[in-house]
């Protein structure tokens, strides 16, 4: 039961950090890159609950962060996405799922994360925020994301669905 | 809000990535620098086998279209032409493979440039504010830090980390990134800074009195012993120039030769020249002719070809007035 869950987390992050590495960070689009990463990790807190988001979103950090191509300091993205897994798996109710207050979720994760890597960064001392860039970049990640969440959020549940036995809101049960 | 146990695991993860993020500024080696390295294998061998996966979406966008409905009466025949197209493409990217090592190759004999080829397999997000790319080539390769990267068009970056198969480049448009850069056909050289955005850099002379152009070439001026930077690399032409003479903040924008979006083949600088190379690597349509005397032209062809006539150097002959 738990290693399933735990081997489905771990595929699907790997899947979703080698698609956007490779794949959408390379297509010739404006802005930022398609933030497949935040999605799923919201799609995984949503099926599992605030707890499982934030340990998905603090290991997909951590790798990310300390994978090529990044080169900037380990953490940071470890723990902004661990906030996103366990705020977004906190503030929405399983059974209110429509696919707009889903998009808006996701959405506000992505530009969420992308200005807060941006302070946090300018904070930490890095000299590559260009901060007329970041609006943009803020505003173009929230589209992409908002136009992946409804493709990627039912994908992931009905993986979830698949490998539980039991319904996903039994694996809430320690909230 | 959260349960007892919950609080706990939260708690714990931020402190232990706060911790992380604090040891990583600290820089240096160490378990993180292990942890690293373990992760840059580890990652960037996956990462060399999902960029082969995804390599035909580069070479053909309506080959991805046309896989959703196939009807079952000419599956055969489908799958037939599938992999003939399949073949056509492959060799349509070989070919195209072919090309960029042909001109990596031609900026290496020019400037006598010791090149290891290698390909990007994998691009930084650009949320990340760093534009940096992986590539498949390693310390088992030969490859070091501050090693310079350049491709059939000029300059791409710099070598930041190494790992045993792959390694991590700051691109030249990064906003860290400094280059001693020098004015093709003239001794001015200046500082080029990458601005975060993918299509334009920006230039500083040091002699605020040096006349500037629209137009003019940038090459590298080099580092000491290449390292960061080979000399003589292109880097891009300038676009405009704010500031008149004499102020002190005078910026050029300049477009650099690389196309950041479609990198894929370059060459990782592992010998720089002996000598420096000067302006002889520049593409032919920028390169400054000593003297530029028509009397070369008619002797090349009956006609001159668009890449002299559209030369920036003989459009702006006139200095451009204060």
């Amino acid at each position: 039961m738990r290693l399933r869950q735990i081997l489905l987390c771990t595929g699907l992050l790997l899947v979703a950090y080698l698609i956007q590495v490779t794949l959408l960070a390379r297509l010739p689009i404006p802005g930022a890159t398609p933030d497949l990463v935040v999605v799923t990790i919201v799609a995984l807190a949503l099926a599992y609950g605030p707890v499982t988001g934030a340990v998905c979103g603090f290991v997909a950090g951590l790798i990310i962060s300390a994978a090529p191509p990044a080169d900037g300091p380990i953490g940071v993205s470890a723990l902004l996405y661990l906030i996103v897994g366990a705020v977004t798996g906190a503030v929405i109710d399983p059974r209110d799922r429509t696919v707009p207050l889903l998009s808006g979720i996701v959405g506000l994760a992505a530009g969420g994360v992308v200005l807060a890597t941006a302070a946090f960064s300018a904070l930490l001392g890095s000299d590559r925020v260009v901060w007329s860039n970041v609006p943009a970049i803020a505003l173009s990640s929230v589209i992409y994301a908002v136009i992946l969440a409804p493709f990627v959020v039912p994908l992931v549940d009905y993986l979830v669905r698949k490998a539980t036995v039991e319904l996903a809101v039994n694996a809430r049960s320690p909230r | 809000m959260f349960s007892r146990r919950a609080r706990i695991i939260l708690g714990t993860l931020v402190v232990v990535a706060l911790t992380l993020v604090i040891l990583s500024l600290r820089g240096g080696g160490g378990p993180l620098g292990l942890f690293r390295s373990g992760t840059g294998a580890a990652m960037g061998s996956l990462q060399s086998v999902a960029s082969t996966l995804v390599s035909p979406v580069f070479t053909a966008g309506d080959w991805l279209g046309s896989l959703g409905d196939q009807k079952e009466r000419i599956a055969t025949l489908e799958s037939e032409n599938e992999q003939l197209r399949q073949l056509a493409e492959r060799s349509e990217s070989d070919r195209s493979r072919a090309e960029s090592l042909d001109a990596l190759l031609r900026v290496a004999g020019l400037g006598q440039y010791r090149v290891i080829p290698a390909q990007v397999i994998a691009v930084g997000p650009a949320q990340d504010f760093a534009w940096t790319v992986t590539l498949d080539a390693g310390s088992r390769d030969g490859v070091q830090e501050d090693m310079t990267v350049v491709n059939g068009e000029g300059l791409v970056g710099r070598v930041v980390f190494v790992s045993a198969f792959t390694s991590t480049i700051a691109l030249v448009v990064d906003a860290s990134t400094t280059v001693g850069a020098r004015v093709a056909g003239s001794e001015e050289i200046g500082i080029l800074n990458g601005t975060g955005t993918q299509d334009s850099l920006e230039f500083q002379l040091l002699d605020p009195l040096a006349d500037l152009q629209a137009g003019q070439a940038l090459v590298t001026f080099g580092s000491k012993s290449g390292r960061p930077y080979a000399p003589g690399i292109p880097i891009g032409t300038i676009a405009s120039v704010s500031g008149t003479g004499g102020s002190l903040t005078r910026i050029a924008t300049v477009t650099p030769f690389v196309n950041i979006s479609r990198l894929n083949i370059v060459g990782i600088v592992v010998e720089p020249p002996r000598t420096d190379p000067r302006d002889s690597v520049l593409p032919k349509a920028n390169q400054v002719i000593p003297s530029p005397s028509s009397s070369a032209l008619p002797s090349t062809g009956s006609s001159p070809s668009p890449e002299v006539s559209a030369s920036p150097q003989e459009l702006d002959a006139t200095p451009a007035a204060g």
